[in-house]
This record gives structure tokens, sequence and C-alpha cells, in this order.
């Protein structure tokens, strides 16, 4: 499966949906609604509703996050918003403000 | 870095893909290349070159440095550089740039404005063309593709045969008497070779004429 990668000076402002792995090193605002994994790396910015069954987050993170698997907040992650996931993992150094869910 | 399965593009860190099974709804705007194997509805505004894949769809205002399509485009679509269309191209929309390529093959409906034409500098065709590193073209339709269009266009595949014939023209040139038969040399060839009806025949080698004589130059 193709891999979908938002380059650092590209900036989405709508809806993203789709089935495949999505890398995000730019900015995209709105909703990501993915069946896969979205990575918001280092560089990216991410101000949207987020609906996937993983996500990793090493950049930032403003909207709330449903996941049917997991959620990662690395250690350079910053994210604030509510987060739903059976698992979640907070890194040491991770910042994070808003509720979490874990109920399944 | 991984590459994207079965087209060429290699992921490079100035390179946004929109996978094939992706769709993005709104506006996308930004300066790098973007490849769109998916679909996008909405606004592109982009300070490089837009490449629409053959499994890409655009339904979007474009505004680009370059747009190359293979893929379908539905919208206008404003190039500061260059728009080409590859034949396995499709586009209904406007086209504002001031190059425009559309190659055999490719589909387009909608009116073309290359700008100012009366101060157009001249330029040469093909020279330094938006190219990306990689063509975003996969290897196997082409070959799909070809036993479809070889009827319908008798013309393609004569042109081969005459191209090695010119023979390399020495340091003095020759004098005109020998170009002249050289020309009725390679006129003979294709008439042998071709099975065509007789309607077709004028097309390649009035071609090859024009060939020989570019080279003579």
């Amino acid at each position: 499966m193709a891999n979908t990668v938002i380059g650092n000076t590209i900036v989405i402002d709508g809806e993203i949906t789709g089935d495949e792995d999505l890398t995000i090193r730019g900015t995209v605002k709105g909703r990501i609604s993915l069946s896969a994994s979205l990575i918001v790396e280092n560089s990216g910015v991410v101000e949207a509703d987020i609906e996937t069954k993983h996500v990793e987050v090493s950049g930032n993170v403003t909207g709330n996050i449903t996941a049917i698997e997991k959620v990662e907040l690395k250690a350079d992650g910053r994210m604030v918003g509510d987060i739903k996931a059976p698992r979640i993992l907070i890194a040491d150094g991770a910042v994070f403000k808003g509720n979490v869910d874990m109920e399944r | 870095m991984a590459s994207v399965k079965g087209i060429g593009i290699v992921e490079s860190p100035n390179v946004t893909v929109i996978g094939d099974s992706v769709r993005v709804r709104g506006n996308l705007s930004g300066d790098e290349d973007l490849h769109v194997l998916g679909r996008v509805d909405g606004r592109i505004d982009l300070q490089r070159t837009l490449i629409v894949a053959p499994t890409g769809i655009v339904k979007a205002e474009v505004v680009v440095k370059n747009a190359i399509v293979s893929g379908v485009v539905v919208g206008n679509l404003r190039a500061t550089e260059s728009v080409e269309i590859t034949r396995e191209g499709r586009m209904v929309g406007d086209i504002f740039a001031p190059r425009v390529i559309i190659v055999d093959g490719a589909s387009f409906r909608g009116s073309v404005d290359m700008g100012d034409i009366e101060n157009m500098p001249v330029r040469k065709p093909s020279a330094e063309r938006p190219r990306p590193a990689m063509t975003a073209r996969p290897a196997a339709p082409p070959a799909a593709r070809a036993p479809a269009p070889a009827p319908a266009r008798p013309a393609t595949p004569t042109p081969p045969p005459a191209r090695p014939t010119p023979p390399p023209t020495p340091a003095a040139p020759p004098p005109p008497q020998a170009e002249e038969e050289e020309e009725e040399e390679i006129e003979d060839g294709p008439p042998e070779l071709s099975t065509e009806p007789p309607a077709a025949k004028g097309l390649p080698q009035k071609a090859q004429k024009a060939r020989v004589v570019v080279k003579r130059r």
C-alpha cells in the first residue's frame, strides 16, 4: 500500500480520509479519518479531530483523537485535546493536556 | 526510505504524496512537489510541481508552477511555467500557462490561454522541460495499452525504420545532388514495408523528409 506524506511546507485546510498510513510533516487543519496509522512527525502540526487505528505523535497535535488500537505520545510530542483509545502510551518528555479514556 | 509501490516515486524530504486510497477535501497549499495518486477536491496552491499520477483524481482549482497530468483533472489549472497532459491524462477545464504540452493520446476539454502570445520570446521545444527525477508513469499500463491504439493510428509504427537511414554527414557538406538521391532512397523504404492504405502513407513520408532536412542543417 502506498504511503501518503504531507511534506514540510504543505498546509491542508479541510479533510483527509483514506485507508493507508499517513505521515504528516507539514500542517493539517480540519479532520483526519483513516483506517490505518497516522504519524505526526517532529515538524508536523495538526489542528484536527482525528479518527484512526493508530496514532504516533512526535509533533504538535491540537484536537481530539479517537483510535481503535493505540495512541503514542513520543518524547517530542505535544498534544492538547482528549484521547480515546484502548491503549495509550505517553513517553517521558511528552507534553499533554486533556482527558484520557481507555474504555473499550 | 520506502518507495511508492508500482510507480517509481522515491520519497524525498521535499515531496508530498497523496496515496491512492487517500482523499483530501479542502485547501492544500505549499512549496514542494506534490504527487497525487489518490484524490484531492477543493483547491491546490503550490510554488512547485503538481504531478497527477494515472490513479490520481483532482477536482480543484489549481495554481502551481508546473503541472504534469497523467490522471484526471477537473477544474481550472493555472501554471506560472508549464502544463503537460500526458497520453494517460484526462482533463476538463481551462488551462492558463505560458507553455502547454498536450501529447497524443491525452484527452482534454476546455480552453487554453498562453498569455501574451505576440510578445512571447522564441524558445526551443523540449528545452529544460520540467521533468521530475522520477516519472509518474508505471511501466505496465503503456505496454497493456499498446495493442489498442496501434490499429487506430497506422502512422505511428512507420517512423522507426526511417531513423537510421541518413548516414552521418561528413565535415564537408555533400553536393545538393547527393542530397536528393538520399531522400529518394528513404522514401522508397516505407512503401515496401508498409501494407497500409494509400491514404495513410502520405503522413510518414512527409515526416521523414522533414526529418532529413533538419539533420542536414
